[in-house]
């Protein structure tokens, strides 16, 4: 269960909580405008109205306790910023994830500490273009990926003396054992940076390392079960 | 009888194909100012209008060469023909004489040829008093040598230049749309020339040395004065002659400078719509181009990715900043309202816009441009973008082929990053082709060597790529499963082996993007190669 704070109640913080799965997050709508909470706390979300500018209220609701994540999601680019800093200075581990108005701000936030920048127009965008230039391939992800059919992306991390250990990449074939097509790998020791499967065929799997799969979520979890499973083998 | 021919003839020219096709190739050539024909024609006269000139004023000066005859000669022939043919073109002598016939028939009367002669002689002479068709006739005139007054209508060839290009038209506009301004001008100049005129002579002429010895020196004296020309050969020598001059000077300072003001305000007035006009003449040489309704954040980020893969578009926006910003980035832009039929048709969405973006950050203005678009172009792609949840349905019965809503989008990204996000980075990545890898559809067209294969006949581990599935619309692969209803076609996710491909299928690959190119040659390659035996 992961506790999840968000500072600012707007269209996109709504979008945003609602797709969270209620079973694993547990959601904390903030707002220093009484009337965004309440409407919050019509559309039944846990609320709390405070200061965000003062620690000592942060502090209050969990930041630096037990708040795993933290969305500034306010509309002003300052805001976050500020919201951001204080966070960040109150928990050096906390994933903070913030949206920015305007493009020069995204640096800012960085440096002010911030995990995930979202620019909402620039994705727009990127989405408009990808609609114009790859429609299929746009569309398909549209209805399956992001859409209501069951077909998902999920990430899988190996364990310590999983039978994949020392599997080459190459002999997988989880396309025809469990329906799932493997995107790529990421290794802990080569950097955060997930590498394509095409590119990795001959390498082999340690434990730790982290597969990124695509396929219905029956076939995900059926997956997962066999790589902790320690007596499963080939 | 003979009234007969006459409606027999013109009948036998409506139906003829090859009198029509000529008449309308006549009219691109010579009048359609958006033919590109028209172009190169009004080049060509303007050279041989400078040439011919040339050739006229040496043979003022020297003695007429045999060449120089001949040349002329070519030049009358051509005016004499373009007089003809344009006469030729501006009416449709036949359609008056079957109209006529037509109408008589109707009423049961007989047809008389005479009514019909009178409708087709006023066209005719409507076309010979228009101005330029009297310049024309003027412009031939100088050739005729043995009447040596004519040379004078040179001038008029050089008239007959302005034929040819659109400035003396627009300056023209310009004037014309300050007629009041310059009317009231004018007669204030009249009377002060009068009046200037008048107490000159009155003060210079009884004068023994004075210069004016007539109301015309006067008048001749006043007008270089009044333009500030001053040639200083008739000079005031009176006391009240030069107080005439000082009052005249004055005031015609004041003059000049009001008319100078005129026209700047009509020329910088008429530069913004000229402007405006040259952006859609430039688009009327664009193919396939996007139209961005709304210049905000998103139509920025649009703007640079299209501009990066040089995919032409333009944009119209009411911001005048917007607008502005989009001209300092060097795009093409229009500040206009794109919800106006007008500005759509003029930037050409009937014609060669492939997709209309509607961004505003207006959701009402963004439902009115999708209709506006909808109705003028049935089959153009519309991208809108709704700002609230409850105008998606609206903007698709507007006509939206897709909606987004940016909130929603971004908001999802948000969700997903807190569950997985490494997957979410990766995928995220190659949709927004910031990463080498990429995904894209491969088309298996119908004489593709590719069509009836197996799936596992395909060259995809050489290639390093990997297949996530086919688009296909085609029922024969109902029966596989992993399918998903996506619009009218379907998904086939990891599909088996013994899957067949049909034509009209795509693969949906995923690899670095020379790795897909690559594949796609090879395809392509196999399928000329098969052909050749055949």
């Amino acid at each position: 269960m992961k506790k999840i704070a968000v500072f600012g109640y707007n269209r996109l913080s709504f979008e945003a909580v609602s797709r969270l799965d209620p079973e694993h997050h547990q959601v904390l709508v903030i707002d220093h405008n009484p009337v965004q909470t309440a409407l919050a706390a019509e559309n039944g979300f846990a609320t709390a109205t405070l200061d965000f500018r003062s620690d000592e209220e942060l502090r209050s609701i969990g930041i630096g306790r037990d708040i795993d994540i933290l969305f500034c999601f306010f509309d002003d680019d300052f805001e976050n910023v500020f919201l951001t800093l204080s966070a960040r200075a109150l928990d050096k581990d906390l994933i903070i994830i913030a949206i920015v108005d305007s493009p020069e701000s995204a640096g800012k936030l960085l440096a002010a500490g911030a995990n995930k920048i979202i620019d909402p127009y620039e994705i727009c965008a990127r989405k408009i273009h990808d609609i114009l230039k790859r429609p299929h391939i746009s569309d398909v992800f549209d209805h399956t990926v992001f859409g209501r059919h069951d077909l998902h992306l999920a990430e899988i991390v190996i364990p310590e003396n999983s039978y994949l250990e020392n599997t080459e990449v190459g002999k997988l074939e989880l396309g025809t054992q469990y329906n799932l097509i493997l995107i790529g790998i990421v290794n802990k020791q080569l950097g955060q940076q997930l590498r394509f499967v095409a590119d990795e065929s001959d390498r082999r799997l340690c434990a730790g390392d982290i597969l990124v799969i695509l396929g219905p979520s029956r076939e995900i979890r059926a997956f997962k079960n066999d790589v902790e499973n320690e007596f499963c083998s080939l | 009888m003979l009234s007969k021919l006459i409606v027999y003839a013109a009948y036998y020219l409506k139906s003829s194909a090859t009198y029509i096709r000529s008449k309308r190739m006549l009219t691109n050539l010579l009048v359609n100012p958006d033919s590109p024909q028209k172009k190169y024609f009004d080049a060509t006269m303007i050279g041989l209008i400078v040439l011919s000139i040339f050739f006229l004023l040496y043979h003022v000066e020297h003695q007429a060469s045999t060449m120089g005859g001949y040349f002329e000669q070519l030049i009358l022939l051509i005016f004499i023909l373009e007089y003809l043919l344009r006469g030729w073109i501006h009416s449709d002598s036949y359609k008056i004489i079957v109209e006529e016939y037509e109408k008589a028939l109707y009423l049961n009367l007989a047809f008389k040829p005479l009514l019909a002669a009178r409708r087709i002689l006023s066209k005719e002479l409507e076309y010979m008093t228009s101005a330029f068709a009297i310049i024309d006739v003027l412009a031939i005139l100088p050739s005729y040598r043995p009447l040596g007054i004519l040379q004078v209508f040179i001038i008029f060839r050089l008239f007959k230049l302005f034929r040819y290009s659109n400035s003396t038209k627009l300056f023209a506009d310009v004037l014309a749309s300050k007629r009041f301004e310059l009317t009231t001008l004018l007669i204030f100049t009249c009377f002060l020339t009068f009046i200037a005129s008048v107490s000159i002579y009155m003060f210079e002429f009884p004068a023994a040395d004075g210069d004016i010895k007539s109301l015309f020196d006067a008048f001749y004296w006043t007008i270089v004065t009044l333009a500030t020309v001053g040639y200083g050969d008739i000079v005031p020598h009176t006391i009240g002659g030069r107080w005439v001059a000082v009052i005249l000077i004055l005031t015609s300072i004041g003059v000049l400078s009001f008319f100078t003001s005129i026209l700047i305000a009509a020329f910088s007035e008429k530069m913004l719509s000229l402007r405006e006009t040259r952006i859609y003449a430039e688009l009327k040489g664009y193919q396939n181009f996007i139209l961005i309704c709304g210049f905000g954040r998103v139509g920025q980020e649009i703007a640079h990715h299209l501009s990066r893969e040089q995919q032409q578009f333009v944009i119209i926006d009411r911001t005048q900043a917007h607008v502005e910003l989009a001209k300092r980035l060097g795009y093409l832009a229009i500040h206009a309202d794109a919800s106006k039929n007008e500005v759509l048709l003029n930037a050409g969405i009937a014609r060669s816009v492939s997709a209309v973006l509607c961004i505003t950050g207006d959701d009402v203005v963004n439902v009115y441009v999708t209709l506006t678009s909808r109705h003028l172009n049935k089959d153009v792609r519309i991208i809108s973008r709704a700002n609230r949840h409850d105008n998606v349905n609206k903007l698709y019965q507007a006509g939206a082929d897709h909606v987004i809503r940016p909130f929603e989008v971004a908001g999802m990204l948000a969700a997903e990053f807190v569950g997985q996000p490494v997957a979410f980075e990766a995928i995220s990545g190659i949709l927004q082709n910031q990463t080498e890898v990429t995904m894209e559809s491969v088309l298996i067209s119908e004489h593709s060597p590719l069509d009836n294969q197996r799936i596992d006949q395909l060259v995809l581990k050489a290639n390093k790529l990997t297949l996530l599935g086919v688009i296909s619309d085609n029922p024969i692969h109902h029966k596989h499963k992993n399918k998903f209803q996506v619009k009218q076609q379907h998904f086939y996710f990891n599909p088996e082996g013994k899957f067949v491909l049909r034509h009209g299928d795509m693969l949906v690959l995923l690899g670095r993007k020379y790795g897909i190119d690559h594949f796609r040659d090879q395809v392509e390659q196999q399928r000329l190669l098969q052909r050749k035996p055949a």
